[in-house]
C-alpha cells in the first residue's frame, strides 16, 4: 500500500511533467513579452500549437528511411521516461525505472542521438549545422551536469534523486559552499539544455542560427508536435531539477509539492529576465561559459574533500 | 566437466584450422572452427557462473587441465577458472561470429558464381584459428612459460596474417614493422612484470604480497606492458595503424578480443595475484584510462576512414575499462572492499560489451567494404537502405557503443560512473579528485561518443549515396549477415540484463569472503536479478527502463499514424539539392573541431586559382595529425636513429680495431681487478 505523500508526488510527476509541461516555455513566453513592454500570448499558447499541430498532416522527405520517421516518438519516448525517472520529492512511488540521476543523462543522450540520425537521413545541411552544434555543446552540457550532481550527490551518499533531494532539505544543507557552487554550474546547464540565450534561440527562424530548432526544420504535423512537446518537457526536467535539488527547498512531502508550482513559475520568470537582459554569445564561447560551470562545481566538491567547506 | 568441454572445443577449432587450410575443406573447416569456438564460449561461460556457485575465488587452477601426475610440480600448467572463463566466453562468441562471416567475407564469387578461395583466403581462414588457440593459451596458462609464449605469439600471429593478406605491401610493412617494435619495446614490460612475479611466488597462487617495493615495479612494469598491448595512451601508436589494415573477422578479433586479454593480464596480476597496491598506482592507472578514453574518443571522432575510426574508438573504450580498473585499485588501496569488487565488475562488464559491440562493428565495416569497396567515410551512405540486415545491426552497435540505453554500452557506462562516484566519498584527497577528474573524463568521453557514433551512422548508413559504390551495394550473404544479427541481438540481451552478468563478475573479487559472493558487496538485486541496483543510486531496472522506452515509442509511433504529405525534397533555401549540398564528416565534426582547436592544432591547406580577379578553384585539404605521434614517437625514432649511426661506427668492419677493442677489454678488465673493483 502506498502511502498517501508518495503517491500524491508520483502524481504531480506525472500530471506535471506529461501534461503541464507546454505551460512552462509558455510562462517564459509570456514574462518575456511583458519584460519587453508587449502584451504577449498567454501561457496557455504552446497547448494551441500543439492542438493545431496534430490536426496537420506530417510531411515526408525525399530519400528518408524510418529513422526520420521514428526519430521523433523516440525523443518523445526518451523525454517521457526521463519524466518518469525525475522525483518532484523526497519521498515518491516508482514508476519501474528507478530514481537515478545519470539514467536522466543517458535518456537524454539517446533524444540527441535519434535527433541527429534523423539530421542525417535528411541530409539537410541546416538540420546538420544544429545538430552537430547541439552535439558540442552536450559534450560540455554533459561534464558540467555530472559534476554539478556531484556535490549533491556525494551529501546524499549516492545518485538517487529522492536521497538527493532529501539530503539537500532544509537550511542546515545550505551552509557549505558546495551546493552553492553546483547551483552556479547547474543554472548554465539549464540555460543550455531548454536551449534559451545567451546559448541558443528559441525565437529564430534563421535557418544559419538555429541549435535546437535546426534539426526540426524537416518536420511537420505531429513529428513536430512530439518535438515541440519533448522540448517543453525538458523545460520541465531541468527546472524540477533546478528547484528541488539545487535550490533550498523544505523537508515535508506536502510542503515541497505545493512550494514547486511557485518556484517553477519564479524560474522561468529567472529564464525571461535572462533572455531579455542577455544577447546571443557566438557559439565558440558556448564551452568556454559552460566549462566555467564545470570548473566552479569541481573547485566546490574538492574544496569539500579537503575539509575546507 | 569444463576442462574436458574445454579441450574437446580446442581439438576441434584446431581440426578445423588445418581444414580450412586445404581446398576442398575451406568451408567446412571454418564451419568447424566456429563450432569449437562455441564450445569455448560455453566452457568460458559455464566456468564463470559454476565459479560464482561455488562462491570460489581464484586459485592457481580451478581445473587442472594438464599437467601430469602432479600438476603443482611440472612447468606447464593450465587452468579455467571464472576471470578466465569470462575472457573465454567473450573469445568464443566473437571468434564464433568472426569464422562464420570469414565464410563469406574471404571469398569473392568466381564468373560461375561459384566460391573460390584463393591461397591467401585459406592462410588466412587457417591463421584465424590458430589465432584463436593462442588467446585461449593465455588465458589458460598458469605458469610463465605458457604465458609469455602465448603472449608473444598473440601479438605474431595476427602480424603474419597482415603481411600474407596484404601481399606485403610497402606500407603494411612499416606498419607491421611499428606494431612489432612497439609490442616488443613494451614487452620488456611485461616480461619483467610475469618473471618477477614467478620468481616472487605471487604466479605460483601463494596470495601473500611481497614485499612493497617489489609489489610496485611488477605493478607498473605490468602497466607499461600489458596497457601497450591494450593500446592504453600514450603507448597506443600501434593501434589505429594496425588494426585497420588486418582482415575484416581478424580486425574483430583484435580489436574485440586481443585488446581485452591484455586487460585479462592486468586484471590477473594486478588485482587478482598482487595484494592492495599504494593509492597512486590507483590514481596512476585512473589518469591513463581517462586520457586514453577523452583522447580516443576525441581522434576517432575526426577521423574519415572507417576502420580507423573504429580503432581509435577501442583506445577509448579501453580507457573506460580502466577507469574501473583504477577505481578498483583505489578503493582497494582505502580498504573499501566491497565497492572495489563492484569495480572489478565494472571494468570487467564494459570489456565483455566492448568485444561484443566493437566485434559486430568491424564486422559490419568487412560488409561494407565488401559491398561498396570503400572504408572512407564520406563515399559511403544511405546503406540502411541498401542493406537492411547489415544496416540495422551497425546501427544497434553504434548506439550501444555511444552509452545509450537501453543497450549494454550504457549499463556497464552507468556501473563505471557509479563506482568512480564512490572515490570522492572516501575523503582522501588524492583518491577524491583523482575520481572527479576521471568523472568528468567519462562524462566527457560519453558525450564525445554520441557524436563519434551518429556521424558513423549518419554517413554510413543514412542519407544519399555518396558514391558510385555506394549507390551500386547489395545486401551480402547470410553468412555475413547472420554473425552481426547474433552480436546485436547479445547487445540488446547484455542491456536489458546486465544484472544477470554483474553479480558472477562482482563475485570474482578474490578477497570477498568464500561463498559471500554479490550480497556481501551490496549489489543487492531485484527478484529476478536482470537489472543493476546499486547501494545509494537510484537504481537502474533496466528491464523496467526498456519495456517502458519500447512501449512509449510504439504508442507514439502509433499514434502518428501514417498520413503524410506528399514526399517533398529537403529545405535548402529554395536550391535543388544536389550532391555538392552534401553534409561531409568533416564538417559535422567542425564545431568540436574548432573547439577544441588550442589542443589538437589542426592544419589546413587552402590553394585558390585565381585568374584575372575571378576565382576559378579553391581547394581544400585539411587534417588533423596525431599529437603523440608527432610530439613523442618521431623526435623518438629520429634521435635513436641518430643514435644508432653513432653506435654503427664501432662496428668499422676492420680485423685491426676488432683486436684494439678485445685488447682494451682486457685490459680494463685487467686493471679493475688489480683495484680490486672485481674481486
Amino acid at each position: 500500500m502506498i502511502g498517501a505523500e508518495p503517491a500524491a508526488a508520483a502524481a504531480v510527476q506525472v500530471v506535471g511533467g506529461l501534461l503541464l509541461a507546454p505551460l512552462l516555455p509558455g510562462l517564459v513566453q509570456l514574462f518575456k513579452a511583458r519584460l519587453q513592454g508587449r502584451r504577449g500570448a498567454g501561457p496557455g499558447q504552446p497547448f494551441r500549437d500543439l492542438r493545431r499541430l496534430w490536426g496537420k498532416s506530417a510531411v515526408t522527405v525525399e530519400g528518408t528511411t524510418a529513422v526520420y520517421r521514428l526519430a521523433p516518438a523516440v525523443v518523445a519516448a526518451a523525454v517521457a521516461t526521463a519524466v518518469l525517472v525525475v522525483p518532484v520529492a523526497s519521498r515518491t512511488a516508482g514508476w519501474g525505472v528507478g530514481h537515478d540521476a545519470l539514467a536522466l543523462g543517458g535518456l537524454l543522450a539517446l533524444a540527441r542521438f535519434a535527433v541527429a540520425a534523423a539530421s542525417w537521413d535528411t541530409g539537410n545541411g541546416f538540420a546538420l549545422m544544429g545538430a552537430s552544434r547541439d552535439l558540442m555543446i552536450a559534450v560540455f552540457v554533459e561534464l558540467t551536469l555530472v559534476l554539478a550532481l556531484a556535490g549533491p550527490a556525494l551529501a546524499a551518499g549516492g545518485t538517487d534523486l529522492t536521497a538527493i533531494i532529501a539530503a539537500g532539505a532544509g537550511a542546515t544543507a545550505w551552509t557549505t559552499p558546495v551546493r552553492a557552487l553546483g547551483a552556479v554550474a547547474f543554472a548554465l546547464v539549464a540555460i543550455a539544455e531548454t536551449g534559451r540565450q545567451p546559448v541558443d534561440n528559441p525565437d529564430t527562424h534563421l535557418e544559419l542560427t538555429m541549435i535546437h530548432e535546426g534539426p526540426l526544420l524537416e518536420y511537420a504535423g505531429r513529428d513536430l508536435a512530439y518535438l515541440q512537446w519533448a522540448a517543453a518537457a525538458r523545460h520541465w526536467l531541468v527546472l524540477v531539477l533546478a528547484a528541488q535539488v539545487f535550490l533550498p527547498h523544505p523537508a515535508a512531502v506536502w510542503a515541497q509539492l505545493a512550494l514547486l508550482p511557485v518556484v517553477l513559475a519564479a524560474l522561468c520568470g529567472a529564464l525571461a529576465l535572462t533572455e531579455t537582459l542577455a544577447a546571443k554569445m557566438r557559439i565558440l564561447r558556448v564551452p568556454r561559459f559552460l566549462a566555467a560551470g564545470a570548473v566552479a562545481a569541481g573547485l566546490g566538491v574538492t574544496a569539500s574533500l579537503a575539509g575546507l567547506a | 566437466m569444463i576442462g574436458t568441454l574445454l579441450i574437446a572445443a580446442v581439438v576441434v577449432v584446431a581440426v578445423g584450422a588445418v581444414a580450412s587450410a586445404t581446398r576442398r575443406g575451406f568451408g567446412t573447416g571454418l564451419w568447424t572452427q566456429a563450432a569449437g569456438s562455441a564450445g569455448i564460449a560455453g566452457a568460458g561461460l559455464w566456468a564463470l557462473l559454476a565459479g560464482e556457485r561455488a562462491g570460489q575465488g581464484f586459485g592457481p587452477g580451478l581445473v587442472a587441465v594438464a599437467g601430469g601426475p602432479d600438476p603443482a610440480g611440472s612447468p606447464l600448467r593450465f587452468g579455467v577458472d571464472g576471470l578466465s572463463g569470462l575472457f573465454l566466453f567473450a573469445l568464443g562468441l566473437v571468434a564464433a561470429a568472426a569464422l562464420v562471416f570469414s565464410r563469406g567475407y574471404l571469398t569473392a564469387p568466381g564468373p560461375d558464381g561459384r566460391d573460390r578461395p584463393d591461397g591467401r583466403a585459406r592462410a588466412v581462414a587457417a591463421l584465424t584459428g590458430v589465432f584463436v588457440l593462442v588467446l585461449v593459451l593465455v588465458l589458460c596458462a598458469r605458469d610463465p612459460v605458457g604465458f609469455l609464449t602465448g603472449w608473444e605469439a598473440m601479438s605474431l600471429v595476427p602480424a603474419v596474417v597482415i603481411l600474407v593478406q596484404r601481399r606485403a605491401d610497402a606500407r603494411s610493412r612499416r606498419t607491421v614493422f611499428t606494431y612489432l617494435a612497439i609490442t616488443h619495446l613494451a614487452g620488456v614490460g611485461t616480461w619483467t612484470a610475469v618473471l618477477l612475479a614467478a620468481r616472487t611466488g605471487v604466479l605460483g597462487g601463494s596470495m601473500a604480497p611481497p614485499g612493497r617495493g617489489v609489489q610496485v615495479v611488477i605493478a607498473v612494469t605490468a602497466l607499461f606492458g600489458m596497457g601497450a598491448k591494450a593500446g592504453a595512451m600514450p603507448l597506443h601508436v600501434w593501434l589505429p595503424r594496425a588494426h585497420p589494415i588486418a582482415p575484416a573477422p581478424v580486425s574483430a578479433l583484435m580489436s574485440g578480443v586481443m585488446v581485452k586479454v591484455a586487460v585479462y593480464g592486468m586484471v590477473r596480476l594486478l588485482v587478482v595475484l598482487l595484494g592492495p597496491l599504494p593509492t597512486w598506482f590507483g590514481v596512476l592507472v585512473l589518469a591513463v584510462g581517462g586520457f586514453s578514453a577523452v583522447g580516443g574518443v576525441t581522434y576517432a571522432l575526426l577521423q574519415h576512414e572507417l576502420k580507423r575510426l573504429l580503432a581509435l574508438s577501442s583506445i577509448e573504450n579501453v580507457g573506460i575499462v580502466l577507469l574501473g580498473l583504477g577505481a578498483c585499485l583505489v578503493l582497494r588501496a582505502q580498504g573499501a572492499d566491497a565497492w572495489a569488487a563492484v569495480a572489478l565488475g565494472a571494468c570487467l562488464l564494459h570489456t565483455l560489451n566492448h568485444a561484443v559491440f566493437k566485434a559486430l562493428l568491424f564486422l559490419g565495416a568487412g560488409a561494407v567494404e565488401r559491398a561498396t569497396g570503400t572504408l572512407r567515410l564520406d563515399h559511403l551512405g544511405g546503406l540502411l537502405r541498401r542493406m537492411p540486415r547489415t544496416g540495422v545491426a551497425v546501427a544497434v552497435a553504434a548506439a550501444a557503443i555511444a552509452g545509450l540505453p537501453p543497450l549494454n554500452g550504457f549499463a556497464s557506462e552507468w556501473v563505471t560512473f557509479q563506482v568512480l562516484l564512490r572515490l570522492p566519498a572516501r575523503h582522501d584527497l588524492l583518491g577524491g579528485v583523482a575520481g572527479l577528474l576521471a568523472l568528468a573524463a567519462l562524462a566527457a568521453t560519453a558525450g564525445l561518443a554520441v557524436t563519434c557514433f551518429v556521424k558513423v551512422v549518419g554517413l554510413v548508413l543514412l542519407g544519399p549515396a555518396r558514391s558510385a559504390g555506394a549507390a551500386a551495394a547489395r545486401e551480402v550473404p547470410a553468412s555475413m549477415t547472420g554473425p552481426t544479427a547474433l552480436l546485436a541481438a547479445t547487445c540488446v540481451v547484455l542491456g536489458v540484463v546486465p544484472g544477470l552478468l554483474l553479480r558472477p563478475l562482482v563475485a570474482l573479487a578474490p578477497w570477498l569472503p568464500d561463498g559471500a559472493g554479490a550480497g556481501s558487496a551490496g549489489v543487492t538485486a531485484a527478484p529476478l536479478g536482470a537489472a543493476l541496483h546499486l547501494p545509494g543510486s537510484g537504481g537502474l531496472p533496466t528491464p523496467g527502463l526498456a519495456a517502458v522506452l519500447v512501449a512509449l515509442t510504439a504508442v507514439l509511433a502509433l499514434a502518428r499514424g501514417r498520413r503524410s504529405a506528399a514526399p517533398a525534397p529537403s529545405w535548402a533555401c529554395g536550391q535543388v539539392v544536389g550532391p555538392e549540398l552534401n553534409w561531409t564528416g568533416a564538417g559535422f565534426t567542425k564545431p568540436l573541431r574548432l573547439v577544441l582547436e588550442s589542443v589538437l592544432r589542426p592544419r589546413r591547406h587552402i590553394s585558390v586559382r585565381e585568374e584575372a580577379g575571378i576565382v576559378h578553384e579553391v581547394t581544400y585539404r585539411g587534417h588533423v595529425p596525431q599529437l603523440i605521434d608527432e610530439r613523442v614517437y618521431r623526435p623518438a625514432a629520429r634521435r635513436s636513429a641518430v643514435a644508432a649511426a653513432y653506435a654503427r661506427r664501432l662496428q668499422s668492419g676492420s680485423l685491426g680495431t676488432y683486436v684494439g677493442y678485445l685488447i682494451g677489454l682486457v685490459v680494463l678488465l685487467l686493471v679493475l681487478a688489480r683495484t680490486g673493483v672485481l674481486a
